[in-house]
């Protein structure tokens, strides 16, 4: 995130957005609309008390009448007690609504990240993508816990004040009025020069933390070239600006609040003076003049924090812009409906004809690729590093489109499989081996042939893979917790695991990305004979980086420049001495051993 | 019991002892040590949870209760004391609210001024109801207009000098919080700029971010409006309890009667809330985590068809953090509105009991309406407290944090005995020099070697082989043994480390470009440097005919803001930026690491120019720039295994050899 999303300023009230948000809100409508309800409620009640007081001294306190004062104070309980318990469910109610709409925004979100396509994974980074899942969706409740639904409270509390006072002595009513425009117009103004030098704030800060993160970052590069005095000059630059910064928009939001308060008072004064008059006129009575000093009290403060509001409501709507953006966002990668399930019969298990493939772009990854592959052969691919292998494997499982030509599987287009059930036939296993937290069972249990496996396939699949020594080691076996990215595995440890998952899994077509990281001696002898029963009798393509997996193969393709240059088996290639045989010299020979 | 055998404790600076029993003593006798070494009469040991050189030494004897006393007697004085590691010293551990005095301390007249301030402001708005009363009896009393319209003007007056009181309060004391913040964040950086590479590698950078912004903001919030609070609450209680006893001490004490339940109720709440913000919170953790695990791993989601399982999961941990939510906004509602339930109890008895005093005549309809007044003044400070008081936990929480960082030793220049400051000259020599990062095996092993005035050497090898040691280790970023490493003749631990680094070019690995223009990157060594230098500079390193093209030329920024350099662009920039101080040794870390071949020709020319007349020592692992070197290193896992010109290194057909005909093969390929 930059400090330019910070300077971004929308429209508080979007009725397109609204409507969008609406339709989250919908399924919990009941709740919002009870809590609606209960406003009026509220603000009556909040609204009797003074009037209570006001009848307790017209008609009790002056006459002096105490049974009565005792009547009128079980009603003033009655109030308190009522206003309590409405206060209470009103105060839950707009969290649950807020609450429940967060979450069924934040599972509609995730469910649609988990459909996005690969490329929108790389337009993405994760950070910014958990900001919107997990801080813009807390910003689009506070509409419900604080924004709009405060205003309703707020504007009826208002609209019923007036009519109270109106009511009770309206030339009165009309002098307290006279002051109401000044505090609208300096609210206002200050509202407004509070917010804009709090931007002034943010963007300050902003700078002054990626200033200081580059620090960081750079640190030695500071002390290399002697800068520590210079560069704590310019930080101190930006941070005296924070500071001045920050001082002015104290200022402002002083003022706001000490001119509210004062305002509050100066009203006061302009009640007890003609209020007083009244009253000796016998225009108005004692306690309607002590329920006008009270209803005043009352008036000033939701005026005031209207503005917070109206910016609550501002943030809002602008993450509800970028969430709904984010759901927007249609993969690239869309499957058919009813797309195929199955393979053809007798066709090649992988066939790319004439692929082109760019990420973006007219840097050509694949330029007119084309091979099969046979059901049942295993075949490696081999090549310099950055020339389209990985790339393979990926247009292979569909995760992204070809640009020109056609990948099929099984003889059919991959664009006319239903996506998952291509995914099912073509299991790709990253070069990186990654496990989520969870018991390792859970690990080795992904969808397809795992979800129900049973125990003894587990078994079965761990001893296949020689991963049952792994398992046996591990002090809680099966159930032991993994965490996050099975960092309290060993590298060779989690390798071993990973193919057990893959033999579980147990697809037709195995799309491998063989590990660079190099392991223990042992551990790759393990992995070596995993990594043959993984293969063994099944459709293969490999990115091979293990001298084994390219000597037992039925078939190498080299790929150069995006295309294959030689195909053949390992001691063919070897012996026609070609770019395989350097390549392989390179890789595998003039190494160090 | 008799005290009759003595325990010593010593830690280096610091020396104290315990007396034990002779029955203590008995049994710490039969008592075996795993470290037990007779020195002197004394029996030595260390235990668990002091550092390693912290020692208890024990004169005579203890037993095992003695001994697990002694340890933990050492324990908690280690605690109390902070650890040196350079000076090899212990030093008192100051506690976090003294800390944060010393940043306040300087601000003192202000924090008085706005005491004052907020003392004026508390009277000014406690007179206010006090007219009132005084304007209510006038008017029973059926005085006229004009009375009433000078009890008016008063509460106009006091409302006015209230808000400038108010306003006085919040300008010293909320910019003295920000006087505070700015000056611990000063210091909190210039801290960090004297701490080792070795900090920041065990640090993450997100950490030291999170203290420098949010640990120091609370402090601004304790040091600003906490104080405020602070203050403010304690004057309006007391100010407005004089007030409401003034008018009627019994109707004072039935109006304050719920108060007390108010205080245990807040208390509680605050418990509550607590726990359950933290499962939230808590939650939010897991629920975050899961999501980062899930966006990271998508390529195995995806290739396992696990999205469902994914969204089931998600669903869980989701639907957890609403019920947890929900539990915090259940508490939050059964007792916020509990506040206002509670001060509108105290306004009920106000009117009943109060009610009836009018009636009795006891008090006036005056004092009455004042009381209210007063009364509404009580319930604003009554709900801050609760937030006031964790301001101040937290605020000193955040001081720890803090403090933490700062009492991190910085890299001092130790025992810089060489005299003078004029940039070094001559070359450069490793002398059996051997040096491992800390828990680690050796990375350098008896290297020596020596790279002439003036000539240039490439030590070449494998990743890991510790070529970049050997750079930082000549530039003290990593500190080497003494007597190891020397630069035109002297130990560079002899040197400060500014002027060391003043007399080196050095040009790391990674080609870290600020986002600034290229001009202030260039002329990062020497601000003061003429233009003519800077451009001779970019010219030598191969850049200027690029910053011609670029759209501003020299006043283009680069980096996150401006214009992406490619990474060869970025060596070009660091090279030519290490040159402008004219340096006259210089040090380039595999500066081709990340350049495609063809650019390597081009950076390599410029590279000619560069190390002309220059002591120069060049780690690579692209054999064709140590080919123009005078001279060749040849590392193996940290030890010198070969050395010579590049010709007698092919036909000795060692590791160099080997190293290029991959690198041949390579070229060819990539030709193809």
């Amino acid at each position: 995130m930059s400090d330019h999303d910070d300077e971004i300023l929308g429209k508080a009230y979007d009725p397109r957005l609204m409507r969008r948000v609406w339709s989250f809100a919908r399924p919990h409508r009941r709740v919002i609309f009870l809590s609606m309800a209960l406003f009026p409620l509220v603000a009556a009640l909040e609204l009797l008390q003074p009037w209570l007081t006001k009848i307790a001294i017209d008609r009790y306190i002056l006459p002096g009448d105490w049974v009565g004062l005792t009547w009128v104070a079980a009603a003033y309980l009655a109030c308190l007690l009522g206003l309590y318990g409405l206060r209470v469910a009103v105060s839950y109610l707009t969290q649950l609504a807020g609450q429940r709409v967060m979450h069924d925004l934040r599972a509609a979100l995730f469910a649609h990240l988990q459909r996005q396509d690969a490329a929108f994974m790389d337009r993405n980074p994760v950070g910014r993508l958990m900001t919107r899942l997990l801080n813009d969706v807390e910003a689009i409740s506070e509409l419900f816990a604080s924004g709009a639904a405060a205003v309703v409270g707020d504007v009826l509390t208002l609209a019923g004040i007036v009519v109270l006072m109106l009511v009770l002595n309206w030339e009165l009513a009309l002098v307290t009025f006279a002051l109401v425009p000044l505090l609208a117009v300096g609210a206002a103004y200050f509202r407004l020069k509070a917010r804009d030098s709090y931007r002034g704030v943010r963007i300050r800060l902003a700078r002054l933390n990626a200033f200081l993160q580059e620090s960081l970052q750079g640190m030695s590069i500071i002390q290399l070239f002697a800068r520590e005095r210079r560069e704590a000059e310019l930080f101190g630059g930006l941070n005296g600006e924070l500071r001045r910064a920050q001082f002015r928009s104290t200022r402002f939001d002083s003022f706001l609040y000490a001119g509210v308060e004062a305002l509050g008072s100066m009203t006061a004064a302009l009640l007890l003076w003609y209020g007083g008059g009244q009253v000796l006129t016998g225009a108005l009575t004692f306690g309607g003049l002590v329920a006008f000093l009270e209803y005043v009290g009352r008036f000033f403060l939701p005026i005031r924090d209207l503005g917070a509001k109206y910016t609550v409501m501002q943030a809002a709507t602008v993450s509800a812009e970028r969430v709904f953006a984010l759901l927007d966002a249609e993969a690239s990668v869309r499957p058919p409906a009813g797309g195929a399930r199955d393979f053809e019969t007798g066709a090649p298990a992988v066939e790319f004809r004439h692929v082109w493939f760019a990420y973006g772009g007219e840097e050509w990854v694949l330029r007119d690729c084309s091979f099969e592959v046979a059901p049942g052969e295993r075949v490696a691919l081999v090549g310099p590093t950055g020339e389209g292998k990985s790339t393979v494997v990926r247009l292979m499982t569909r995760s992204y489109d070809v640009t020109r030509g056609q990948v099929l599987v099984g003889g059919r287009d991959v664009r006319e499989w239903d996506l998952t059930a291509l995914r099912r036939a073509v299991g790709m296993v990253p070069q990186e081996v990654f496990l989520f937290t969870g018991t390792v069972e859970e690990n080795l249990r992904v969808v397809g042939g795992g979800a129900g496996a049973s125990r003894e396939a587990i078994d079965r699949a761990l001893q296949t893979a020689r991963a049952d020594r792994v398992v046996a080691s591990l002090p809680h076996g099966l159930a032991h917790e993994i965490h996050e990215r099975g960092q309290n595995l060993s590298q060779g440890q989690r390798q071993l695991l990973a193919i057990a998952r893959a033999l579980i899994y147990n697809p037709a077509v195995l799309a491998l990305d063989e590990a660079t990281s190099s392991v223990d001696p042992e551990s790759e002898a393990l992995i070596r004979a995993g990594l043959e029963e993984l293969v063994q009798g099944r459709t293969s393509v490999a990115i091979a980086h293990r001298l084994s997996t390219i000597q037992t193969c039925d078939r190498i393709l080299v790929l150069h420049r995006g295309r294959v240059r030689e195909a053949g088996r390992h001691a063919e290639l070897l012996a026609a001495g070609g770019f395989y045989a350097r390549l392989y010299e390179l890789q595998f020979g003039a190494g160090r051993t | 019991m008799r005290r009759l055998y003595t325990l010593v404790f010593e830690l280096p600076g610091s020396v104290w002892d315990e007396r034990f029993s002779d029955a203590e003593w008995f049994l710490i006798r039969s008592r075996s040590f795993a470290q037990r070494r007779p020195r002197a009469g004394h029996w030595a040991g260390s235990c668990r949870g002091l550092p390693p050189h912290h020692r208890v030494t024990l004169t005579k004897l203890s037993s095992g209760k003695a001994w697990r006393a002694a340890c933990s007697a050492a324990r908690r004085e280690s605690d109390r004391k902070v650890h040196d590691p350079v000076r090899r010293r212990y030093t008192d551990r100051v506690s976090p609210a003294r800390r944060f005095l010393v940043y306040v301390r300087p601000y003192a007249p202000r924090y008085a001024a706005g005491i004052l301030c907020l003392a004026a402001a508390t009277c000014l708005s406690l007179a206010i109801p006090w007219q009132v009363k005084l304007a209510v009896d006038a008017l029973r009393a059926g005085t006229g207009t004009q009375v009433v319209a000078v009890y008016a003007a008063a509460i106009l007056a006091l409302a006015f000098l209230h808000g400038v009181a108010r306003l006085g309060s919040r300008f010293t004391m909320l910019g003295a919080g920000q006087w505070v913040e700015h000056d611990i964040r000063r210091d909190l950086y210039a801290h960090l700029e004297t701490l080792p590479p070795a900090f920041y590698q065990t640090h993450r950078t997100g950490d030291l971010m999170s203290r420098a912004t949010n640990d120091v903001s609370a402090l601004r919030a304790l040091a600003g409006f906490g104080g405020v609070m602070l203050v403010g609450t304690t004057f309006t209680f007391a100010g407005t309890l004089i007030a409401m006893s003034a008018i009627d001490p019994w109707l004072t004490l039935w109006a304050l009667a719920p108060s007390p339940a108010l205080v245990l109720l807040a208390r509680r709440f605050n418990h509550h809330v607590e726990t359950e913000s933290t499962a939230v919170q808590e939650q939010l953790g897991a629920l975050s985590a899961r999501v980062q695990e899930n966006l990271t791993g998508m390529t195995v989601v995806r290739a396992y068809t696990m999205e469902e399982r994914e969204i089931e999961a998600f669903g869980r941990l989701n639907a957890e953090y609403l019920m947890r939510s929900l539990r915090l906004a259940r508490t939050q509602a059964a007792f916020s509105p509990m506040l206002g339930l509670i001060s509108g109890l105290g306004g009920l008895i106000v009117l009943w009991v109060g009610g009836r005093a009018v009636v009795e005549g006891r008090i006036t309809l005056g004092a009455f309406v004042a009381f209210g007044g007063y009364l509404a003044h009580l319930a604003w400070p009554t709900i801050a407290l609760g937030w006031t008081l964790s301001n101040l936990k937290r605020g000193l929480a955040s001081m720890t944090r803090i403090a933490e960082i700062l009492d991190v030793p910085g890299a001092s220049d130790g025992e810089a005995t060489a005299t003078g400051s004029a940039p070094i000259r001559g070359g450069l020599e490793f002398r059996h020099l051997t040096f491992a990062y800390e828990g680690r095996r050796p990375a350098l092993e008896d290297v020596s070697f020596t790279v002439p005035e003036g000539r240039m050497v490439a030590v070449v090898g494998p990743t890991g082989s510790g070529k970049s040691t050997l750079g930082s280790l000549v530039t003290r970023l990593h500190e080497p043994p003494p007597g190891a490493v020397f630069v035109g003749g002297i130990d560079v631990r002899a040197l400060s480390r500014e002027r060391l680094r003043s007399s080196i070019g050095y040009v790391p690995q990674e080609a870290f470009l600020f986002s600034r223009s290229i001009r202030d990157n260039v002329a990062l060594g020497d601000e003061t440097a003429p233009e003519a230098r800077l451009h001779r500079a970019a010219e030598t390193a191969g850049l200027a005919p690029e910053i011609e093209g670029f759209p501003e030329g020299w006043s283009t920024v680069v980096g996150e803001r401006g214009l992406t350099l490619s990474g060869g662009q970025r060596q070009r920039a660091a090279l030519a930026r290490s040159l402008v101080p004219a340096p006259a040794v210089l040090v380039l870390d595999d500066v081709f690491a990340s350049v495609d071949a063809g650019k390597e020709a081009e950076i390599l020319s410029s590279l000619q120019g560069a190390v002309a007349g220059r002591t120069t020592l060049v780690m690579t692992h692209r054999l064709r720039v140590a080919q123009e070197a005078d001279r060749i290193v040849v590392l193996d896992e940290g030890r010198v295994v070969e050395e010579g010109a590049h010709a007698e290194l092919l036909e000795a057909g060692g590791l160099y050899a080997r190293l290029w005909r991959i690198q041949q093969i390579e070229q060819e390929l990539a030709n193809e």
